[in-house]
């Protein structure tokens, strides 16, 4: 006993060292579901104007992620104007996503128009393996140093990704809550057709909520290749599940809800991928996602219980 | 070229077993399930494992023994319907359309990266291999590709006079009243949930049997070999042929495979970009997807409903009729017949931004 145990591995310190990873991986799970929250917001808000779960939304965040690379390889931008580059493409690409497919689907029912996201989701990723190759690139901006904040541990670059996701967020809100756009955002995703009659241009606020949606996405994608480090074709498909958990397990279609999903989410899968594996990232979160369908298939944030939850 | 065509013909063989257990699922049930594929490569895994022995040092997977292949499909095909009755248990309780794709969807990409990382079920993402020659007739290479190809075609066939059976039974008819309407089925004393169940534990079990045969076919297995989104080809053969038809899916599974098959080889896939090919096909599927969605989403050969069962052989002369459907069907009778929502007010939608 005596031989084993070496002075800093005291009880005491023992605790500590565990409290500290425990706190260690709490940051990380902040900035993941900092992210997260503008994802699955975006997915979120794409679903309540249009009804459809948007498969190809992994794949507005990776257009995002490699317009920023294009911007930063090609034409030496610096780290905001990548950062507006990757949302403004995000935004061109969910409106003609929303264009040339969900719109014409709209007559069809909404699981049609689910495995038709799924084809677009095939053609659009396949189209950036293409142009770009199936190797890893990364960004080349500086990380920053490292930072003690509280018990957490952060880079500089962490700390400007969280804060710009919580801008983005209190942006969303007032859109949301205080402009005429919200507004009537609000109005046709309760009822598209009662909107229309009563002078909202339905299909208008659509199409800009797309714009909204694909903006965020865009800017979402692009953070999660600076936090990760490195872009593949296929890393918003990645993101897309963990999106989707974070929307239905907070409440489909409802954006606070969505966000309140995504913060519980991102913590779950930080701490317990601390204490497992990161590789079951995914299967934590369809765990996670499993138990939240059968305990309150309506979403944690959501007041009241459906007994059965339809599109 | 005769070894080509063999290859090719049996994996379409099992690839339409596979088909027809997808189709039982999303085209009789409307259940459109993505976890499939999982089901697919859990009875692969199976067979191997319960065939190969035991596993030698830097290889680990579990079980190892020494079945004869025919008794293994069949346990594995038990492993499979046993892991689907959990899946299906979760996704189809009180989930429907949407919600019920979203649960199955997280469930495949969760089990793929579980196998993928989890070593000791199935040696993770190296894979298992070392099956050949599972009947133990000590052929040739090339004589052993024919009697497969065989025995393939023989279960194919099989498994559709089974399939086309059920379908026109009165449980067929039952998974089809239950899928377009559960309220008026429920009411009429059909059990949903059972039914809808039933036909899940079907459709998986179809899905190990077509993993069973394709163990066989390829004898090595690993996460590369079915990345869930690789069987999209099926679903966009299902999508041709003909949703909730056994004989349309089965032809939409061989044109669509085998003019797959045969187009990729037309594709320049020069050495340095090896990931051409694949991507352009990958497109393509996605294509083919949306644009049989749009203007044909029920396909070459349409279900019929009613007429099967009570009409058997001449439902074959609407292939050619100039109306689609039948004059005195339960399609038409659903036609005429108001919706549930214009009767009943629909229920209120959800707030957005509370």
């Amino acid at each position: 006993m005596a031989g084993t145990t070496t002075p800093t591995e005291t009880p005491l310190l023992k605790i500590w060292g565990k409290m500290s990873i425990f706190w260690i991986s709490v940051g990380l799970g902040l900035s993941t579901a900092a992210i997260l929250a503008l994802s699955a917001v975006a997915f979120t808000l794409e679903y309540a104007v249009s009804r459809v779960v948007n498969l190809a939304h992994g794949e507005i965040l990776t257009i995002g992620a490699y317009s920023a690379y294009v911007a930063e390889t090609t034409f030496h931008l610096n780290l905001y104007l990548c950062a507006v580059v990757a949302t403004i493409t995000g935004a061109v690409a969910a409106m003609s996503l929303n264009f040339f497919l969900i719109e014409r689907f709209r007559s069809q029912k909404s699981l049609s128009t689910l495995i038709a996201t799924l084809g677009a989701s095939l053609i659009l990723q396949n189209l950036i393996l293409i142009a770009f190759g199936g190797a890893s690139v990364s960004y080349q901006f500086d990380q920053g140093t490292l930072l003690h904040v509280g018990p957490f541990l952060w880079t500089t670059i962490t700390i400007k990704v969280m804060v710009s996701a919580v801008v983005v967020a209190i942006l969303i809100y007032f859109l949301l809550q205080r402009t005429q756009l919200g507004k009537a955002l609000r109005a046709v995703s309760q009822n598209r057709e009662l909107a229309q009659v009563s002078g909202i241009p339905a299909r208008r606020v659509v199409m800009q909520t797309w714009m909204v949606a694909g903006a965020v996405s865009g800017f979402a994608g692009f953070l999660y290749g600076e936090t990760i480090g490195s872009i593949t074709p296929s890393i918003g498909n990645g993101f897309l599940l963990l999106s989707i958990t974070a929307a239905v397990g907070g409440g489909l279609g409802r954006p606070y809800a969505t966000l309140g999903g995504a913060i519980v989410l991102g913590l779950v899968m930080a701490v317990a991928g601390t204490y497992t594996s990161s590789a079951y990232q995914l299967v934590i979160a369809f765990a996670f996602l499993a138990v939240m369908l059968l305990i309150k298939p309506s979403g944690i944030f959501v007041r009241g219980r459906r007994a059965t939850v339809r599109a | 070229m005769l070894q080509y065509w063999t290859a090719i013909l049996t994996e379409a063989s099992i690839f339409a077993i596979l088909a027809l257990g997808i189709d039982m699922i999303w085209g009789w049930a409307g259940d459109f399930d993505l976890s499939a594929y999982a089901y697919f490569a859990l009875g692969v895994y199976m067979t191997m494992v319960l065939t190969i022995g035991k596993a030698k040092s830097p290889v680990e997977y579990v079980l190892g023994w020494h079945l004869p292949y025919l008794l293994a499909i069949a346990v594995a095909v038990v492993v499979v319907i046993a892991f689907a009755s959990i899946i299906g248990a979760i996704a189809l309780r009180s989930l429907r359309e949407v919600y019920f794709s979203i649960t199955t969807f997280g469930a495949v990409w969760a089990i793929y990266y579980f196998v993928e990382n989890y070593t000791p079920l199935f040696n993770g993402y190296n894979g298992v291999y070392g099956l050949f020659d599972p009947m133990g007739y000590g052929m040739s290479y090339a004589a052993y590709h024919y009697v497969f190809l065989a025995f393939c075609a023989v279960t194919l066939f099989g498994v559709y006079l089974l399939v086309q059976r059920l379908s026109r039974s009165p449980f067929g008819r039952m998974v089809r009243a239950v899928r377009d309407d559960e309220k008026a089925a429920s009411v009429y004393g059909r059990n949903v949930f059972g039914t809808k169940y039933r036909t899940y534990l079907f459709g998986a079990a179809l899905a190990g049997l077509a993993g069973g045969l394709f163990a066989a076919y390829i004898g090595a297995f690993s996460p590369l070999d079915w990345k869930p989104t690789e069987i999209f080809v099926l679903y966009a053969a299902i999508l041709v042929g003909g949703r909730g038809n056994p004989k349309g899916v089965v032809l939409g599974s061989f044109i669509v495979y085998v003019g797959f098959v045969e187009m990729t080889r037309y594709i320049p896939s020069p050495a340095a970009r090896p990931e051409l090919g694949p991507a352009l096909r990958q497109i393509l599927i996605g294509v083919l997807i949306i644009v049989m969605l749009r203007f044909r989403p029920s396909g070459i050969i349409p279900e019929r409903l009613g007429t099967d069962g009570t009409e058997g052989r001449r439902s074959w002369r609407y292939l050619f009729a100039r109306s689609s459907a039948p004059p005195t069907s339960v399609l038409a009778w659903h036609e005429a017949r108001p919706s549930m929502e214009t009767v009943v007010p629909a229920e209120p939608r959800p707030e957005a931004g509370t």
